[in-house]
């Protein structure tokens, strides 16, 4: 396996950031740790880059164990949370800045900067451009360039798209995919959207008080999270409890105890007599407007439910409304804890 | 106040201030442009005579080269000895720092004749005669701590993770510094080198009380200021001033120059 | 890694010459503050006599005149500050940076060149003011030169660049809205003024008076220029118990007076200010 992690941990003082990690990734994967702040995520990425020295455990690349080789002889470059980009040097300079550490002679630096700027489709103007000069997207451009320029084994992204703001993300997790297949690199990306997440991977990780509590590829983790927390971090979900094979005081046939994670796309009024596995009395708290569809806010079963309706459903649903509303188990997942 | 009142009300002030802080520096020069050994304004004759004369003195000489020395160890040694400073007040993270940076304030809110009487003092149960170098140690007392603070306020809008990323880049902990922090330091450098020299050459309560036999420019117009009047005094003073503007140009310019040439 | 280290390393340099050159030349000064008056040695017998005769010899004259002129020095600075703080902080920028150049620009030219030109414009006679009003408008004037009062005068052109630019400091820390803020919510002028500016911009303030009280209190060519005989202070005591009385335990006493007042003042104040804070805004 090309990159393997042993059991990895890092302890500060009494807090236990990453807590025996172990993970076998292929090469050439886009891999991504979601985790909330204090994950310990950060810290995990910065001890494959080798920026940290790991407590315990080990880090072997293509069968050599790497755990303790300094992050300037690692094959790996990082792009950086802040893109930590050379502010008083030239985008040519900083793309080339790999390149004269190894020792390479100008004229060949040059030509590579030309090619990696071709590459992530930055003009050749932009060779002398102060970095301070370039836009948001432009920047993020150029630390990409400056971190391929090495070719590297590995690429490691610290959460570089969550200071940007909605529409340029977006145009960049689509391009991020793009480029992981243009290099056929492996990638390692933390960050702390599963939605983001999603868009790009191959297989994800979620972490949780330093430990990985469910990895799979996306489809799987969104079909079947292993977790509360799991189904929580998708974004907003309603949880309800199953007991004694019940769900709201109904049959829930085939369901195991624990929760029942429901999607807010899952709840729908039942006017006029229609029928739903699982049905209660809800009160309509609060709608709001969400373009094509309409989030609407329910008081029902001593909780606050959302529910989400497209346009033309929602147009007969306002606030103060009291009804039945219901969803059926198929749309369902049931999870343990 | 009303509004339109206030905008040219405080541009008057302004001007005010502006004229109070530049009479007695206006004053030297117009006392200057006299050849009568006393003090008589309006002169009757105005003259450049009181320049030759100084020009061509051999202790305007002397005294231009005591401060030259001084003030050029002072630059060397506080720029050094600054750029460490500053690393440790503001770019490191360690135990104490909160104090440290208390300690290295002290010596600016500080009177300086006082520190200056407290060094003679020590100098002297010491048995160091007092020279151009206690001076020149004197003024570095003070003037490293102004030093570390302006290269310090450079470093407070400085990225960190820039050398992480040299760093990951493949550059070696020399690198690091010689490629990315120095260069980012460097316009506080310079500007900290030049308030150090500024600082030293001008310097009058440190000196006079620390140089000795030896004479600074400021001393010199100090005890000339009430006795033995001449022309030649304000004309010093007035040389003294240019030279180190004169300096300080130069450094600049040759800095722009050298930025040039590097791209 | 070496984070800690690192920092250690790097405060080493100054440390050490704040150690010899700051820290050691007080401590130095503090013994001989003990020592038996007239003696030039480190190791005689302790005593406080120094300091009993700082006050019953009436050294605690210049001392007083030293704290007063600094205080008078620290309040009126204070007062022409804030409108010149103002005055350019409503300025268009262009103005007001060339305007502030303008103003720091005379620091770099030595006291002595300055007070000079000070008792160049004063002097009675030839001078340049009085000289003017002759020719001019044939007015006699007197002149306040060697008096206390042009001591004072000198105090205060000196040090008000040194109060001046952390007030302009303290007063940019002042977001404009929360100004804005308490004028939408019914403030008048004047309550805007003591309970959100004054507050916000004490910082700034408090630093610029503090660095000028300081400064002042161990002034020396005012007094020695502008004031002539007229007032003896503090510094111009010590250094005549060192050179012309040869006394260096009394002139290390009265050092450590100065030196006590300017620890009052300078240490509660600098305990409370935070420097990440105020220059990382």
């Amino acid at each position: 396996m090309f990159l393997v992690l042993e059991g990895l941990a890092k302890i500060f003082g009494s807090n236990k950031a990453v807590d025996d990690v172990s993970l076998s990734i292929p090469e050439g994967e886009f891999f991504t740790i979601v985790g909330p702040s204090g994950s310990g995520k950060s810290t995990l990425i910065r001890i494959l880059a080798g920026l940290e020295t790991p407590t315990a455990g080990r880090v072997l690349l293509r069968g050599a164990d790497i755990t303790v080789m300094p992050a300037n002889r690692r094959p790996t470059c990082m792009v950086f949370q802040s893109l930590a980009l050379f502010n008083h040097m030239s985008v040519g300079d900083n793309i080339g800045f790999a390149l004269k550490m190894l020792g390479i002679d100008a004229a060949e630096r040059h030509r590579r900067v030309e090619t990696l700027l071709d590459f992530v489709r930055l003009p050749q103007d932009f060779l002398g451009k102060p970095v301070t000069q370039c836009s948001g997207g432009e920047k993020q451009r150029v630390a990409l360039a400056r971190a391929l320029a090495s070719d590297p084994e590995i690429l490691f992204f610290d959460e570089p798209l969550s200071a940007i703001d909605y529409r340029l993300r977006k145009i960049l997790e689509v391009e991020m995919k793009d480029l992981h297949r243009r290099t056929g690199k492996t990638f390692i990306y933390i960050t702390h959207s599963l939605e983001e997440a999603m868009v790009m991977s191959d297989r994800i990780a979620i972490m949780r008080d330093g430990a990985i509590i469910q990895i799979g590829p996306p489809e799987e983790i969104y079909a079947r999270p292993a977790s509360r927390f799991v189904a929580e971090f998708m974004g907003e979900v309603n949880i309800l409890p199953v007991s004694g094979g019940e769900v709201a005081g109904q049959p829930a046939a085939g369901i195991a105890d624990g929760w029942l994670v429901v999607r807010p796309e899952a709840l729908r009024p039942l006017g006029g007599g229609a029928a739903a596995d699982i049905s209660f009395d809800a009160r309509v708290q609060n709608d709001y407007m969400l373009g094509s569809r309409t989030q609407f806010h329910l008081m029902a079963l001593d909780q606050t439910l959302v529910a989400e309706l497209p346009a033309g459903l929602a147009a007969g649903v306002n606030p103060g409304d009291r009804g039945r509303w219901g969803f059926d188990l198929g749309d369902c997942i049931s999870v343990k804890e | 106040m009303s509004r339109r009142l206030k905008a040219p009300l405080l541009a008057a002030w302004l001007g005010v201030v502006l004229t109070l802080l530049y009479l007695p520096i206006l004053s030297v020069v117009l006392a200057s442009l006299a050849n009568t050994r006393y003090m008589r304004f309006p002169h009757k004759v105005w003259t450049l005579d009181a320049y030759r004369e100084a020009l061509g003195a051999h202790d305007t000489v002397q005294l231009h080269l005591t401060s030259l020395k001084i003030a050029s160890v002072v630059v060397l040694l506080a720029t050094l000895i600054g750029i460490a400073g500053a690393l440790a007040f503001a770019r490191y993270d360690w135990h104490g720092r909160r104090m440290f940076q208390n300690i290295v304030l002290l010596p600016i809110f500080f009177p300086q004749p006082v520190l200056g009487l407290a060094l003679l003092l020590s100098f002297t149960a010491a048995g160091i005669a007092p020279t151009w170098q206690t001076a020149a140690f004197a003024h570095l007392v003070w003037i490293a701590p102004i030093v570390t603070l302006v290269i310090s306020i450079r470093l407070y809008g400085y990225d960190a993770a820039q050398e992480e990323a040299a760093f990951d880049l493949g550059a070696s902990r020399l690198q690091v510094f010689r490629e990315i922090t120095l260069p980012a330091l460097m316009p506080g450098i310079i500007s900290g080198a030049l308030f150090g020299f500024l600082l030293s050459w001008s310097n009058l309560p440190l000196s006079v009380f620390t140089t000795g036999a030896d004479t600074t420019l400021p001393e010199w117009l100090f005890s000339r200021t009430a006795t033995n009047y001449s022309p030649l005094v304000p004309a010093v003073a007035v040389i003294a001033t240019l030279s180190s503007a004169l300096i300080v140009l130069l450094v600049v310019v040759l800095a722009q120059a050298a930025k040039r040439t590097r791209r | 890694m070496r984070r800690g280290l690192a920092g250690y390393l790097a405060m080493l340099p100054i440390g050490v010459l704040l150690t010899i050159g700051f820290i050691l030349p007080i401590g130095i000064v503090a013994l001989y503050s003990v020592m038996p008056p007239r003696t030039f040695e480190m190791t005689g017998a302790l005593t406080a006599e120094n300091y009993l005769a700082a006050f019953t010899d009436g050294y605690w004259r210049p001392l007083m005149w030293s704290a007063l002129g600094a205080s008078l020095t620290t309040i009126i600075c204070l007062i022409f500050a804030w409108p010149t703080a103002k005055a350019l902080e409503s300025a268009g920028h262009r103005w007001s940076t060339a305007a502030a150049i303008l103003i720091a620009l005379p620091i770099f030219i030595s006291e002595s060149v300055r007070l000079f030109g000070g008792s160049l414009f004063l002097m009675p006679g030839g001078g340049i003011l009085a000289g003017s009003l002759r020719a001019w408008f044939d007015l006699s004037i007197g002149s306040i030169l060697n008096t206390r009062l042009a001591a004072l005068l000198g105090l205060i052109y000196i040090h008000f660049p040194f109060v001046l630019f952390p007030l302009i400091l303290g007063l940019s820390l002042v977001p404009k809205d929360q100004i804005e803020a308490a004028h939408d919510l019914g403030a008048s002028r004047w309550q805007v003024f003591w309970q959100v500016e004054l507050p916000l911009a004490a910082p700034g303030a408090a630093i610029g008076a503090l660095l000028c009280f300081v400064l002042a209190l161990g002034a020396n060519a005012e007094a020695a220029i502008l004031g002539g005989q007229a007032v003896t202070v503090a510094t111009h005591a010590i250094e005549q118990r060192f050179n012309y009385a040869q006394d260096w335990p009394l002139g290390a006493a009265l050092t450590m007076l100065v030196i006590l007042i300017t620890a009052l003042v300078v240490f509660p104040i600098m305990r409370r200010l935070d420097f990440d804070r105020l220059i990382r805004r």
